[in-house]
């Protein structure tokens, strides 16, 4: 579902990812680990063609994205560290204005509101407008927006930063309900605990290159993931 | 329907974080206020043009006997019509005064300060609802839509709508539309009032024309309006923060709004340059002389005017060659005068396609019957009368006075020969003309909207999502 093949991106004489391989199948959740500036945020965005390659190519569905920016966004949900939503909007407007986007259709109010209560906020909260909202409440109006889309595959860049464990651990049961569903997810983090409780498959990345791979649940639980983070960071 | 979403969300934030009511209410303000002043100034002028124009045609009727080229040089004065659409914009008007003498032997000077200031005048503008939209009108465009691409960029939006698919190109017309309907709902009621203005301050023949006027002086600031909803967002789209698109319009606009229009003035006239008003009369003089000794000479074997050699037996006959010899070279000197000034009008015109401003200010004056295709129709109009009279004089003396020999100037003419000069009365041309006139810089407002949709769409196309 999500395939980078050769993947490189430099800046000047800077290489910000060097030669990526991934495949990513439909029911895989991936977690890109990695320090900042180890490439992680940079392989999101050339799934999203925000930024152009300079070498290999990136897939999604089996389509290229730079040739087909806009259709191969119609299969992906996409949501960042840190979400932002029109501040003078409810919830729910936000909810209506970006899934109709996404969608192509107005949803109606009783679905919007289903919605905004399978990610765990209340009709009060849904009317309030978003200026009041905390990051985690933004964060779940965009997860919303990304259920209603009823996506392929999700690219999540640092997701639970910022969220208190026990949105964290709603986040992760979110992701892993997806994951049944046969949606494929991509997502980076600095939280190896999130990782080891949240990932099918583990990658470790340093300066722009993926150091290491896990492969399995089993092996995943089985690995002390922070001495191997650790000891290859050292390296 | 996608564009109705985006335009709707756009719009409501516009409405909810006060700017549409902020600056669109003051620029609402500015525009009632200018109509009511140019309402007052349309309504008292054309009282006084109407009650002049009367009174002096009775002053004329009530002449008593009197020698008629003596009624010549009385003559009489045309006054320009205040057009109705001079309420919101009066153009030239200010600057070139009303009233034409029509006096025997000469065609009146143009009330202009100066021969050579037709097009300059026009650099200046006055608090009319033209002159706001034209100026504060962009600038109300770029205070409601800097933001729209770069400040969502800012924020992380731009990059979360992206990601959802959809396209940029809907995204622009979407704001686009957004933008548009935010300015149609603080001009659109403007518009209307604007409407009942004209229509009560029309005369009855002439509200229709009026309101055909006023409805395409509308649409070019719509289409002038619109070119700028487009340059807006795709400088925003270009620009990575809003601090650096606002920065860029508001350069732009201080260019297109005070700088540009005095240089192109000052560039037209050097390109076109049209004679001062001394070099002006010299040359109209002179030639009147040449022309004038070559009719005496040949009707009467002199280049003496009104000498010992011409018996009076003659004069009416003298006068009415002399006056008829010279209306050609006037024809000429202000032809070629007015041509020039055109001219200079033309490539501000022109100039239009980069510098909107001048385009629509031309076509503005031009609807609203107050620039100077239409003052020069109502003084070719004023001179052709004043010929009438000069030439029923003339024909009065050739007919009556010329066989009296000695005793021509004895003659004395009846109110009756008064009678036979019709009132002068001047009637604006229609939409359908002012149209034609202002063709070009109608074609320069939608060739620009069409350039400023093709910019923005390419930087939208082109633009970073992070």
């Amino acid at each position: 579902m999500l395939r980078a093949i050769g993947l490189t991106k430099q800046y000047g004489s800077h290489t910000a990812l060097d030669r990526l391989d991934l495949d990513i199948r439909g029911g895989d959740i991936y977690c890109l680990l990695g320090a900042n500036g180890a490439g992680k945020t940079t392989t999101i965005n050339l799934f999203l063609n925000f930024i152009a390659p300079t070498g290999g190519s990136v897939e999604i569905n089996g389509v290229d994205v730079t040739r087909h920016p806009v259709a191969t966004k119609q299969d992906v949900a996409y949501i960042p560290e840190q979400v932002t939503l029109y501040g003078t909007l409810s919830g729910l407007e936000n909810l209506r204005f970006f899934a109709g986007l996404a969608l192509g259709h107005e949803l109606p109010r009783s679905r919007l509101l289903e919605l905004m209560t399978e990610v765990g906020l209340d009709h009060a909260a849904a009317d309030k407008r978003v200026s009041a909202y905390s990051k985690g409440m933004r964060q779940k109006v965009w997860i919303a927006v990304a259920i209603a889309k009823e996506a392929k595959a999700l690219l999540l860049d640092e997701p639970t930063s910022g969220l208190d464990p026990h949105a964290a651990a709603e986040f992760s049961d979110l992701l892993r309900r997806a994951a049944d569903t046969g949606v494929a997810v991509l997502t980076t983090t600095h939280d190896l605990f999130h990782a080891q409780q949240t990932a099918t498959r583990v990658g470790i990345m340093k300066r722009g290159r993926l150091v290491e791979s896990l492969d399995g649940e089993a092996q995943i639980v089985n690995t002390d993931l922070q001495s191997l983070y650790l000891q290859h960071m050292r390296a | 329907m996608l564009l109705n979403w985006i335009a709707r969300r756009e719009f409501l934030e516009r409405l909810r974080d006060g700017r549409l009511y902020l600056a669109g209410g003051l620029v609402v303000m500015l525009l009632l206020t200018a109509l009511a002043v140019g309402w007052a100034h349309q309504q008292g002028a054309h009282a006084e043009q109407v009650a002049a124009q009367a009174m002096d045609y009775r002053d004329w009727l009530h002449q008593d006997k009197r020698h008629p080229h003596d009624a010549a040089h009385q003559g009489m004065h045309a006054f320009k019509p205040e057009p109705p659409l001079s309420m919101v914009d009066s153009g030239i008007n200010p600057f070139i005064g009303s009233t034409v003498w029509l006096q025997a032997h000469r065609q009146s000077e143009v009330k202009f300060n100066a021969a050579q200031d037709a097009t300059g005048l026009q650099r200046f503008g006055n608090l009319s609802v033209g002159w706001i939209l034209q100026v504060l009108g962009p600038l109300l465009v770029i205070v409601l839509g800097f933001n729209a691409f770069a400040g969502e960029r800012e924020q992380g939006i731009l990059r979360q709508t992206l990601s959802l698919g959809v396209s940029p190109l809907r995204l622009l017309a979407g704001k686009a539309l957004a933008l548009a309907a935010s300015l149609a709902v603080l001009l659109v009621p403007a518009a209307i009032v604007a409407a009942i203005a004209v229509a009560a301050g029309a005369e009855h023949g002439e509200r229709i024309d009026a309101l055909l006027r006023l409805a395409a002086w509308g649409f070019g600031y719509a289409v002038y309006l619109g070119i700028f909803v487009f340059l807006v967002l795709g400088v925003s789209a270009m620009s990575a923060t809003s601090r650096t698109a606002i920065t860029v319009l508001l350069a732009l606009w201080i260019g297109q709004a005070v700088m540009a229009p005095r240089v192109l003035s000052e560039l037209s006239r050097t390109w076109f340059p049209s004679p001062t008003r001394l070099e002006f009369n010299q040359q109209l003089g002179a030639e009147l002389k040449t022309v004038s000794d070559q009719v005496w000479q040949k009707n009467f074997g002199t280049t003496e005017r009104w000498g010992r050699d011409v018996p009076l037996s003659k004069w009416g006959i003298a006068l009415r060659l002399d006056d008829q010899a010279s209306y050609p070279v006037y024809d000429r000197h202000y032809g070629r005068l007015w041509d020039t000034w055109e001219q200079q009008q033309t490539v501000q015109e022109w100039s239009g396609l980069v510098l909107p401003i001048l385009a629509i200010r031309s076509f503005s004056m031009g609807m609203a019957g107050t620039d100077f295709s239409h003052h020069r129709r109502f003084t070719t109009a004023a001179e052709l009368h004043r010929r009438n009279i000069q030439d029923l004089m003339s024909k009065d003396l050739v007919v009556h006075a010329d066989p009296l020999g000695d005793r021509h100037f004895s003659y004395q003419a009846t109110p009756d020969l008064w009678a036979t000069v019709p009132p002068f009365d001047y009637h604006s041309p229609g939409v359908g003309w002012a149209l034609w006139h202002q063709a070009r810089s109608l074609a320069v407002l939608c060739v620009g909207l069409l350039l400023a949709a093709a910019f923005a769409a390419f930087a939208t196309v082109r633009q970073r999502a992070l």
